[in-house]
């Protein structure tokens, strides 16, 4: 069987590392910050875990359309998303992911930019 | 207050170093006067999660302070308390003590930023709970799988399959056989709706599979309109033939009691038998469990020479059922394939077998 990033990475111990690391940036940087001021920490931390765990094929799905449904009332914008997706990158790279494998788990984001960006 | 040279500290400015110490304690310190709540001290970590303190500030406008009850009898009274440094939210645990000083009473407030101890035990948290699923959905999952494999296997074969990997066949000497199929099958199926038809086919193995069950047989498996059950395997019973009779019976009287109601006549034929029988499972990726042998054979001589709602056995299986049934003999017949044989028609089981069947 093919082995997933969620394992060859380590499984929750890299994951947790990101999360963390993803959250802090998140919440430093001027365009993102202000997205996440009302949201309860453990909810927030909840599904970035998911979401990052499910990103690397662990023990988790998000389909898209609960994507959407999440961020449906957050008026998300490009720039947030470019910004997210620029951290998140930073952050895989910084955990110590190879090169192939940052670009394919920020493709899988960048592909779902339309369910999550719902303004202009 | 002055630097003083401390004597057991020899070069050891005891001011400066606990300035040093307060200083760099990764816990957010102040202390106020417990009367009127002004700060009177607090060091840069205190600062740093409370970057927007005024001046003049007093503690009770900062921070939750307990009431003067809460202290009695207790050194220190702990609370929670979620602020925001800057956008950020943060946990605090603070600690809050009271200490009686000259100068008069003063609180001592010691700040523990506990954010991401509580982050990582949401993350912990949500991370089990998802792997608590995932863990139900594999046990739902496997027993799916079991369920699947018992209704193919018998439950001891399937227990040697999972512990060896394998299986080797067996032989068993004392068993009893049933093969079971129906009168003009073929043409019924022509006949009418097929769906409907084996959708009745279905209803009615099911309930042959409850009678099998129930009194001790175990369904091998059905082919077409075909039945076949077993007992004596892969558990060795002494009344492997009752019970195959008993089966015999009821199934017959299902078979009738379903016809008066119903527009679709349905007639089987049945032959029980006795003899030798090997199981086996048969196949690597596709298998099945089935058996093999005399007993098997002779069953299936035993229903061919069956008329319609008719259930024939051979003289060796009518010697170990006769204390029990009642059945009619049909005198010498040969027998495909074995050879010439006393034959006989089950009619019905005897009254205290309680069964109150024929």
């Amino acid at each position: 069987m093919e082995q997933n990033l969620f394992e060859k990475y380590g499984g929750f111990s890299t994951v947790s590392r990101i999360v963390m690391r993803f959250y802090d940036q998140a919440l430093d940087s001027d365009i993102l910050a202000a997205y996440f001021e009302d949201i309860e920490m453990e909810r927030l931390i909840d599904h970035q875990t998911k979401f990052v765990a499910s990103l690397m094929g662990g023990p988790a799905s998000y389909t898209d359309e609960m994507l959407k449904q999440l961020h449906a009332h957050l008026d998300i914008n490009d720039e947030a998303f470019d910004e997210m997706a620029t951290l998140f990158r930073a952050t895989l790279e910084e955990a110590g992911l190879d090169a192939d494998d940052v670009a394919a788990v920020a493709g899988e984001i960048v592909k779902r930019r339309s369910t999550i960006v719902t303004t202009s | 207050m002055p630097a003083q040279k401390d004597a057991d500290g020899p070069g050891l400015d005891r001011a400066a170093f606990n300035k040093a110490l307060l200083d760099s304690v990764g816990v957010g310190l102040a202390i106020a006067e417990v009367n009127s709540g002004a700060i009177l001290f607090h060091n840069p970590r205190f600062l740093e999660l409370f970057p927007e303190l005024p001046a003049n500030a007093t503690i009770e406008q900062i921070v939750d302070v307990p009431e003067d009850a809460e202290f009695q009898g207790a050194g220190i009274v702990i609370r929670e308390q979620e602020i925001k440094i800057k956008r950020r939210k943060a946990s605090l645990l603070i600690h809050f003590s009271r200490h009686s000083l000259p100068e008069g009473e003063v609180m001592m407030v010691e700040c523990h930023n506990v954010s991401k101890v509580k982050e990582l035990e949401y993350m912990i948290e949500s991370y089990s709970k998802m792997v608590e699923k995932n863990a139900r959905d594999l046990r739902r999952e496997k027993e799916r799988a079991e369920r699947l494999l018992l209704n193919i296997m018998p439950k001891s074969i399937y227990e040697e399959l999972k512990s060896f990997g394998v299986t080797t066949p067996q032989r068993y000497d004392h068993a009893s056989v049933l093969m079971l199929d129906f009168v003009g099958f073929t043409s019924m199926s022509v006949a009418t709706d097929p769906m409907s038809l084996v959708s009745e086919l279905n209803d009615i193995f099911t309930a042959f599979d409850r009678i099998s069950e129930q009194f001790g047989c175990e369904r091998i498996k059905t082919m077409g309109d075909a039945y076949m059950a077993v007992s004596g395997i892969p558990e060795a019973t002494p009344d492997h033939a009752q019970n195959v009779a008993k089966v015999a019976l009821l199934c017959r009287r299902y078979v009738r009691q379903r016809g008066k109601t119903r527009p679709q006549d349905w007639q089987c034929r049945i032959g029980i038998a006795t003899g030798p029988v090997i199981g086996s499972i048969v196949g690597v990726q596709k298998y099945v469990y089935d058996i093999f042998g005399p007993g098997v054979n002779l069953a299936s001589r035993m229903e061919e020479m069956s008329g319609p709602m008719e259930i024939t056995c051979d003289q060796d299986f009518y010697d170990l059922i006769r204390q029990d049934f009642q059945a009619e003999p049909r005198g010498r017949a040969e027998v495909r394939g074995i050879g010439e044989k006393n034959i006989y028609s089950l009619v019905s089981a005897n009254e205290a077998l309680d069964l109150a069947i024929g």
